[in-house]
């Protein structure tokens, strides 16, 4: 069972009206990897991480995380997922400490656990301010709350869509740390993020998606052997080294 | 600017009012086809006896017509708690808009809450000329321009009523206090009325309230004879566009961040905080996490707030004057708590059980990332809404206690029994609704309802429908003069209840397995530059 990738996915489509906004997606990411998925706005990287959480329905293809397959198996995927989504999913009339303990019991956590390892996680990211209700929080701190909540149950495969997005320098390199610590404990870490800098820094492989299909895919030491950069990588398989065109009235 | 700020509206209102199905679509057609029918049956009604009737019966009642018309107006859209569409001014503030546009819009948004009245006021005044004892069709200029400048008086009203209220509701403290001071306002005529409140020392007053000083009394004028005869309504129009415009601009400059800065519980009590763990005592999780999690969110969410003190006081003053009736037996007396108790229900189910995921707006996607089934979620939701309707009930059975109106314990257990079956049959519908018909709601808008269109046209066919074997059972005991039967049928109704509470729910669950999507993208929504509720 723990010689199955922790991500496998063959054939994945997503297809609105006559879009397709995921078209045969192959992938497989190994446990214990760090894992960047890499497009453009609108590449399908948000809509291949919500049909990996099951919120939305393939159109076709097979998903197997953790061994299992989704969605026959789906209720035990989903206690072994921990997600930061791209835009914080937080209940704002609850407390940050409050919301933690509510997602710990969710994910079958003892109350008593819950409220220890959610003290505990406020406590490492920094939000002791407990008792301020999360519709106050800034874009920031409602990231970490979200990072902490991916956390509480202690998950063997993170699923994050932009995870830095509005949080501080100080924020961010904490959860690099946590999440380089999850990775060296056998946790999988599944990315996204448009900071090509960031990716380039802690992921171990990277694939790249556009117009939903993957372009590229790759070991990042291959990379970093090499003389491009990511940026140099993502800018040609995209294709948008455009030209630049003026616009009379802008100018 | 300002067509471009309707067209922005009308393709945000597009999707969530009629692209999510052609069911949803028809349905919000014809519970708009039946509202907007009994108004036109009525305007027709007006029509034939301003048409008909002599000329002196109409100058002695037009001013109370017109005294109506105005009050509905004023009154209607704060005690219905729906404020009809107004613009969002957080949204409009980046743009550079003229501040006498965005109040045009404002103005012309207020016709939602009063379509109706237009059609009655068209009633009237086609009524008016068609009657030969009024001047006939040559008086259609001066019918037609006391009719405009009237409604346009309430609409300047309306709108700077509606932003002050707005702001009000938005500040904590006084938001529960106005509103029950707004009821008050409404129903205390009739609580004098009934009580036999010492009238014949407020006669003095009625002549008074004839005078032509007043805007109804000078429109009534107006359209029997003429300018200069409303000169006060034009000039109650002016001090209307100026409170209007007044009120309007002090919204701009409000800040409800601000208002509500002290919305964080750090002064909760710890007591508060033992009473939202009780429900983890005799539940197990995530069963108890639910319920804990709804009674916190709800209670700290302010549209919550005002409706669950609307619930117990709306439908106590309401009812009370009845009860009160002096010398007289009242059927409704019998009835009281149950009466006010079903109210309770009612009110309560736009904010917790007909769109269950309402307040939870993009964050329900939560539900549907756990391990946990929507079985749990929405039972864990229709416990937390229980708790809140039992509490309601608890509170207007202290009043009922207090007050001397001499309910025996018999009814009071009687009003839970009849509101428990209610409730079983209600939120197992609401379970369907809420995963069929979701809508993210605002949980700054205090003064807006939360069912409307599709969600309020399911409300009126269910009702009724679901309260049937209640409805029986009550008239089992009128039928056999027994409470045994009563009781025998409230048992099978209650049977049925926990039938239909399962099938609807297990409806719910297999409706949101293949909707999800639907459903996320529905809560996940935002609006356009206007609030539509």
């Amino acid at each position: 069972m723990s010689d199955s990738p922790a991500i496998a996915v063959h054939g994945l489509r997503k297809v609105y009206g006559d879009k397709a906004a995921v078209d045969g997606l192959d992938l497989t990411v190994p446990r214990g990897c760090f894992f960047g998925f890499l497009g453009p706005n609108g590449a399908g990287k948000s809509t291949t991480i919500r049909m990996l959480t099951g919120l939305v329905p393939p159109t076709g293809g097979a998903i197997e995380l953790l061994g299992m397959r989704l969605p026959e198996q789906e209720l035990a995927i989903k206690g072994r997922i921990g997600l930061v989504p791209d835009e914080s999913l937080l209940f704002d009339r609850l407390t940050g400490g409050e919301f933690l303990e509510f997602v710990g019991r969710m994910y079958g956590l003892p109350r008593a656990v819950a409220l220890e390892r959610a003290a505990s996680l406020l406590g490492l990211f920094e939000l002791r301010e407990s008792r301020k209700l999360i519709a106050e929080y800034s874009k920031g701190m409602r990231k970490r709350v979200a990072m902490a909540a991916s956390l509480i149950h202690h998950p063997d495969l993170f699923l994050m869509d932009e995870p830095f997005e509005g949080v501080d320098a100080v924020g961010a390199r904490l959860m690099k740390d946590i999440l380089l610590d999850q990775v060296r404990r056998g946790a999988t870490i599944f990315l996204t993020s448009h900071v090509l800098e960031v990716v380039e820094r802690l992921c171990d492989r990277v694939a790249i998606i556009d117009k939903g299909r993957i372009v590229h895919e790759g070991d990042m030491n291959d990379l970093r052997a090499g003389t491009e950069s990511l940026e140099d990588v993502f800018v040609r398989v995209v294709g948008a080294e455009r030209e630049f065109h003026e616009l009379e009235w802008l100018r | 600017m300002i067509p471009a700020i309707l067209r922005a509206q009308w393709l945000s209102m597009r999707f969530s009012r009629l692209g999510s199905g052609r069911r949803g679509a028809v349905l919000a057609i014809v519970f708009a086809a039946f509202w907007y029918g009994i108004w036109s049956l009525l305007a027709v009604v007006t029509e034939f006896f301003a048409a008909s009737l002599p000329r002196w019966y109409i100058e002695t009642w037009l001013p109370v017509g017109l005294l109506a018309v105005f009050l509905y107006w004023q009154l209607m859209p704060m005690a219905s708690a729906s404020m009809g569409a107004s613009l969002d001014l957080r949204k409009m503030l980046v743009y550079p808009v003229p501040r006498g546009s965005l109040f045009l819009v404002e103005v012309l948004l207020r016709v939602t809450t009063c379509g109706e009245l237009l059609l009655v006021l068209t009633g009237l005044g086609v009524g008016l000329l068609r009657n030969p004892a009024l001047g006939g069709w040559p008086a259609v200029s001066r019918v037609t321009l006391a009719i405009v400048i009237f409604a346009a008086f309430n609409l300047f009203l309306a709108a700077g009523l509606r932003n002050l209220i707005e702001r009000l509701l938005n500040r904590r403290g006084i938001r529960e206090l106005l509103a029950l001071v707004m009821m008050l306002v409404a129903v205390l005529p009739r609580l004098l009325l009934v009580t036999g409140a010492p009238f014949h020392r407020f006669e003095p007053l009625l002549p008074a309230a004839r005078n032509a000083i007043w805007p109804w009394t000078d429109a009534a004028r107006w359209l029997l004879m003429g300018f200069p005869a409303g000169g006060s309504l034009v000039l109650w129009t002016a001090a209307a566009w100026v409170f209007g415009q007044w009120q309007f601009t002090r919204s701009l400059k409000f800040d409800i961040e601000a208002a509500q800065a002290d919305l964080t519980p750090a002064k909760e009590r710890t007591w508060t905080a033992g009473l939202y763990r009780l429900p983890s005592l005799v539940l197990p999780d995530p069963l108890a996490a639910m319920v804990e999690k709804e009674l916190r969110s709800l209670a700290r969410t302010p549209r919550f707030r005002l409706v669950f003190v609307m619930g117990f006081s709306f439908g106590l003053i309401v009812w009370l004057p009845m009860t009160l009736r002096r010398g007289r037996h009242s059927g409704v007396s019998d009835y009281f708590l149950t009466l006010v108790s079903m109210y309770a229900l009612t009110l309560l189910g736009q904010v917790t059980y007909w769109n269950a995921f309402g307040f939870d707006r993009a964050a329900a996607q939560i539900y549907f990332l756990a391990p946990v089934s929507l079985r749990r979620v929405l039972a864990g939701k229709n416990v937390a809404a229980a708790i809140f309707i039992f509490l309601e009930i608890a509170a207007v059975s202290l009043v009922c206690a207090v007050l001397p109106l001499g309910i025996p314990p018999a009814k009071i257990g009687e009003a839970f029994l009849v509101t428990a079956i209610a409730t079983l049959y209600l939120v197992g519908i609401g379970n369907l609704g809420s995963v069929t018909y979701p809508r993210a709601m605002n949980v700054h808008r205090v003064s807006a309802g939360g069912a409307r269109g599709r969600a309020q046209g399911l409300v009126f066919i269910f009702y009724p429908v679901a309260l049937l074997p209640i409805f029986l059972a009550y008239l089992a005991r009128y039928a056999f003069h027994s409470q045994a039967a009563f009781y025998a049928a409230l048992t099978g109704a209650a049977a049925l209840g926990m039938a239909i509470y399962y099938m609807a729910t297990e409806s719910a669950v297999s409706a949101a397995r293949t909707q999800r999507e639907a459903i996320i993208g529905q809560l996940s929504r935002g609006e356009g530059p206007m609030v539509t509720e």
